[in-house]
């Protein structure tokens, strides 16, 4: 009665034990071999091993085995019947007894089943699918498996069963999340190689602006990451950065490329590739809203002067108010129809007279915070040297960049201020 | 756990090692493999004092099962001690008395092995 009390205990702990470890974050091939020591510790049988089944080539292969050298890995193939048939049975079954109606199977796989020292094999079957096998030798005392014993090994395989089920849908499930993953990166490439295509498409228009889009998404990505904008937001400045003139498409290039000063009308229909870009952009859905309002913005002034719709201050975006200054710089720095390009103090000059005015004093600090690190040569990554070159007086800029930085920091300011 | 942190003790000709709390978890095979490393110095008389396992799980029954058959391969001997009620009902449930020698003490397990303690 006592032995019997103490089997009774030994096994449900075995369960226990199992459950534990199939529900444990330890790696699979760890619960694998857990399960297997419980399930040949339950019985005192000294050796045993655990196979995977696959379909393609049909066959069972060890992936855990106790108290046998060298048959990890190993392979048992089955035939379409064998399959068929450890399916259907899916309980122990005593190969010692002539393969118990699996003859053909053990024949065929004799020296295998030796080396497993194979006396019971339990298919492990799940919903009717097969997903693996358990090899079982005697027990180490040579007695035979009682009815009892097979129910145990029974239910202790279905739990392992289940455990190579559900690993096999979670392996499946994450090679699709890496396959849709590869798929979204793809795409992305995609997008955006498509608007930088858009951007040099633009730019075609004008002899003198080559580059001048993808010039002003740069700049444009690197001050809003400097005025620690990231993740989408980012992104969706850079692509403003590259569509800002896309209504410029629409804009009689002899306009664009006039060297003259413009007339009123020429000026009109110029200042309409703003509300033109954002009409082409604004039809096509999220995220393209927030870049279509950008880019019919970007020549909005803080002050309230800007067009089209006369914005103020917080009334304009900061996205656009970052591709404003990235455009209005790359615009002074290089050549255009009606004039060269500006030295870089002028071009500083011009910014620091119109901060306030046209461009917002915290985009127009951050800039200066970014050419002075570059210049320094403090940041790895340089945006603004690269376009405009080193021809230009390094004491007089950094000394500007600082004065322009100390006038306009508006936290700052006002701290100092408070 | 490396095997070289399975607590041990080495005698003239003898080795009694410790399992501890470790051996019903999977890092208890270290124990089987330190076992199949003192049968390899050659030591053939091993004792296994149970004085710290309260309980032997199945993942236990498992490991010892490794380590008897191993010390039978290379007829050597095995004796358990420090067993404590539970755990010999178990091992005479499991019918391994009869394959294993077992002493309530560790002196009692070197005296059977024909080492003395010092």
């Amino acid at each position: 009665m006592k032995l019997e009390l103490t089997k009774l205990l030994h096994n449900l702990g075995a369960l226990t034990d199992l459950s534990a470890e199939i529900s444990s974050a330890h790696n699979f091939d760890e619960v694998t071999r857990a399960s297997l020591h419980t399930l040949l510790g339950a019985l005192a049988i000294p050796k045993g091993a655990v196979a995977r089944f696959s379909t393609r080539p049909r066959q069972l292969k060890v992936v855990a085995a106790k108290g046998l050298n060298g048959v990890v890995g190993m392979k048992v193939p089955l035939g379409t019947n064998d399959a068929l048939e450890l399916q259907l049975r899916s309980s122990a079954i005593d190969l010692s007894a002539g393969g118990n109606g699996l003859s053909p199977f053990v024949r065929r796989n004799g020296e295998v089943l030796k080396r497993l020292r194979a006396h019971t094999l339990v298919p492990m079957v799940v919903g009717g699918e097969m997903v693996g096998a358990v090899f079982l030798s005697e027990k180490f005392t040579r007695d035979r498996f009682t009815r009892d014993d097979f129910e145990i090994i029974n239910t202790i395989c279905r739990h392992i069963g289940v455990a190579f089920y559900n690993h096999r849908l979670l392996v499946a499930l994450k090679r699709k999340a890496k396959e849709n993953q590869r798929l979204y990166r793809d795409m992305r490439q995609i997008y955006h190689d498509t608007i930088r295509a858009f951007g040099a498409a633009i730019d075609l228009k004008d002899a003198y602006t080559s580059g001048h889009s993808d010039r002003v998404a740069r700049y444009a990505e690197a001050i809003a990451r400097e005025m620690g904008v990231t993740g989408t937001e980012l992104e969706h400045i850079g692509v403003a950065g590259y569509l800002h003139d896309i209504g410029k498409i629409v804009v009689d290039r002899t306009i664009i490329n006039n060297p003259r000063p413009l007339t009123d009308r020429e000026y009109s229909e110029l200042n309409r590739h703003v509300t033109t870009g954002y009409e082409i952009l604004s039809h096509i859905r999220h995220p393209w809203k927030e870049i279509a309002y950008m880019t019919k913005c970007h020549h909005e002034k803080v002050d309230g002067t800007g067009y089209p719709q006369g914005l103020h201050g917080d009334q304009i975006p900061l996205g656009a108010k970052i591709v404003t200054l990235a455009d209005s710089f790359d615009a002074m720095t290089t050549d255009r129809p009606y004039r060269t390009r500006l030295p870089l103090e002028s071009a500083l000059a011009e910014l620091r007279r119109h901060t306030g005015k046209q461009f917002a004093p915290e985009v127009v600090t951050a800039f200066c915070r970014l050419l002075l690190r570059e210049m320094g040569g403090v940041t790895r990554e340089r945006v603004f040297i690269p376009m405009i070159g080193l021809k230009f007086d390094r004491r007089a800029v950094t000394e500007t960049l600082l004065a322009m930085i100390s006038e306009f920091d508006i936290p700052r300011v006002a701290a100092v201020a408070g | 756990m490396s095997t070289a942190e399975v607590r041990s003790k080495l005698l003239e000709g003898a080795a009694i090692i410790y399992p501890g709390p470790y051996l019903n978890q999977l890092r208890g095979e270290r124990i089987e493999s330190r076992c199949q490393e003192l049968l390899a110095d050659g030591f053939r008389r091993l004792v296994i004092n149970f004085e710290d396992t309260e309980l032997i799980n199945s993942i236990g029954i498992s490991i010892l099962l490794g380590v008897i058959e191993a010390v039978n391969e290379m007829n050597g001997t095995l004796v358990l001690s420090n067993l404590n009620d539970s755990n010999r009902d178990l091992f005479e449930m499991l019918g391994l008395l009869g394959h294993v020698g077992v002493e309530e003490t560790e002196e009692g397990a070197l005296e059977r092995i024909g080492t003395l303690s010092h």
